[in-house]
């Protein structure tokens, strides 16, 4: 390991003090630390997960009346009906990229009002990709659209914040001042996913809530309302599927 | 005529420098990352923006399978939706006695239910739990447990080996705790006791005082209570809980995972996701 070297060249002086240098060897010291990083390596990952954060609506109270409840306004809502594409192999569609392929359809307001009124309720179909050239078809554009007031006051806010004009704190607190405030019409958004939706769809959707500043919103199951509206823009779009039966259901 | 003198040289490499590296590489390894966690399946999460990372003390992983990706299977989706749940998840030194609280007060839910249940006829088969030292120890050493009260003694007496080997075999009926979507107080679940456990517990921490009926051992709680209130704080910051699920399987699976929290009052938690580039 050690080696003490003497470094005198043949000639010797009697009592003369002997040089020495000393070396250690550390190769052993190497290899062994090589060993331990290829163990951390291998053991360990450097990937941290993302996390999405959700507060689903509390459980319903049964003693609470229905008229007690707080309701959304019927203006400001929004819902989103989700469904994933799969192929005959009933794996999820991808398209060139490798990415899933997935279709959300949404409309505004109440599904009551589809029947019966001079203005009946529209189903939409949008993407979360901008696949033509219609930027404003994007699901993300939609939205944004209906929380006009809150996301100009937040982009306003965000323009201040870029500009160091204000702290961390006070950013963060304005923004939630902006998206409670009743003022703004905040919109409210539904999730409905059918039963070929895949996660990702969802927490695609969820993105673009976040993206847009919606902090109202809830999951429910598709209803006859909904169906009776697909099954209009079914007719009006021949060609198109949309209530399929589920992929899982069919194999079992 | 002079000699020539051939000078020899020394091959010794001076390694101090190398050595020196290396070290630094260590240190940064050791400190950047956190251990893979031992899991009985890996899922693809989804992408999403969202910048949170996962909270240091991540306490409760539910994982829940996806169907088959290798094509083994004939029926791929036979094992999907299987589900597992691991306890003070992420950390690189997670502390037991989190894992032997809950499991005290699963399984005291669970034989507390289990006589009102066979009154009335359902689960006759089942035997009350009565777990000795050895199987507590082995449910603590446990990261990811996935299976019935039914089996959990049987399980828990098998070595950790044979227990990984089981776990990671999910075409097997026993793997994974059973859910429904029943929503009944007085017919939980499998699944819903254990998040009842961690509900309880969570509330008992944070009055201070643990009820001696639901934890066994009658030592000093403080260390325990310490445990439990991060765990309670977690919980009702919504970081106490996280699901990690695969992008491709179908939301109507996960969506009873998250109805069955939200019927435990657990409606704050939070979603594995990869990172994604913001465009724009």
């Amino acid at each position: 390991m050690a080696q003490i070297e003497q470094s005198d060249k043949g000639k010797k002086k009697k009592g003369a003090q002997k040089k020495m240098t000393i070396h250690v060897d550390f190769t052993p010291m190497v290899d062994m630390n090589m060993l331990l990083i290829t163990f951390f390596m291998l053991c360990t990952t450097m990937l941290k997960s993302q996390t999405v954060q959700l507060v689903l609506p509390a459980k319903p109270d049964p003693n609470m009346k229905k008229e007690d409840m707080t309701q959304a306004n019927k203006a400001d809502v929004m819902t989103l009906i989700l469904d994933t594409q799969y192929d005959d192999k009933n794996k999820p569609l991808k398209d060139e990229n490798g990415n899933t392929i997935h279709d959300v359809y949404y409309y505004f307001g109440d599904v009551a009002d589809t029947v019966l009124t001079v203005n009946p309720t529209q189903l939409y179909h949008s993407t979360y990709v901008n696949t033509g050239n219609d930027a404003d078809k994007v699901i993300r554009t939609v939205i944004r659209k209906k929380n006009e007031k809150v996301m100009d006051k937040y982009d306003a806010l965000k323009e201040k914040y870029n500009r160091k004009e204000i702290s961390d704190e006070e950013f963060e607190q304005q923004t939630l001042e902006i998206t409670k405030d009743t003022l703004n019409r905040p919109a409210v958004v539904i999730i409905k996913a059918l039963p070929n939706a895949t996660y990702e769809n969802v927490i695609n959707a969820f993105d673009e809530l976040d993206f847009n500043k919606i902090t109202k919103y809830s999951f429910e199951e598709v209803n006859a309302g909904d169906s009776a509206l697909i099954q209009r823009y079914e007719k009006a779009n021949p060609g198109t599927k949309i209530l399929r039966p589920s992929v899982r259901s069919k194999q079992k | 005529m002079g000699k020539v003198k051939i000078k020899r040289k020394s091959t010794l490499i001076d390694m101090t420098a190398m050595s020196d590296v290396t070290v630094l590489l260590l240190t940064f390894f050791m400190l950047t990352s956190s251990f893979l966690q031992k899991k009985p399946t890996t899922v693809q999460t989804p992408s999403s923006v969202s910048e949170e990372k996962v909270p240091v003390k991540n306490l409760v992983s539910i994982l829940v399978s996806s169907a088959d990706k290798t094509g083994k299977l004939q029926d791929p989706a036979a094992v999907e939706g299987k589900i597992f749940i691991g306890f003070a998840g992420d950390s690189i030194f997670h502390s037991d006695s989190l894992r032997y609280d809950v499991l005290d007060y699963a399984v005291g839910l669970y034989n507390e239910q289990l006589p009102k249940l066979q009154a009335k006829g359902i689960k006759k088969t089942e035997q009350p739990i009565r777990l000795t030292q050895a199987q507590r120890d082995a449910f603590a050493k446990t990261s990811m447990m996935g299976t019935s009260f039914k089996n959990l003694t049987k399980v828990l007496d098998m070595d950790a080996a044979q227990r990984d080997k089981l776990m990671s075999d999910l075409t097997n009926p026993m793997i994974g705790i059973p859910i429904s979507d029943r929503y009944d107080e007085e017919y939980l679940n499998d699944f819903q006791i254990w998040m009842k456990a961690l509900r309880l517990a969570a509330q008992e921490a944070k009055t201070g005082y643990l009820d001696k009926n639901h934890i066994p051992n009658d030592m000093d709680h403080k260390d325990q209570i310490a445990e439990l209130q991060i765990l309670a704080n977690a919980l009702s910051k919504g970081q106490g809980i996280s699901i990690e699920a695969d992008k491709d399987t179908p939301f109507s699976v996960i969506k009873v995972v998250f109805e069955n929290l939200r019927f435990m009052e657990l409606n704050k938690f939070t979603l594995m996701t990869a990172l994604k580039q913001k465009d724009k």
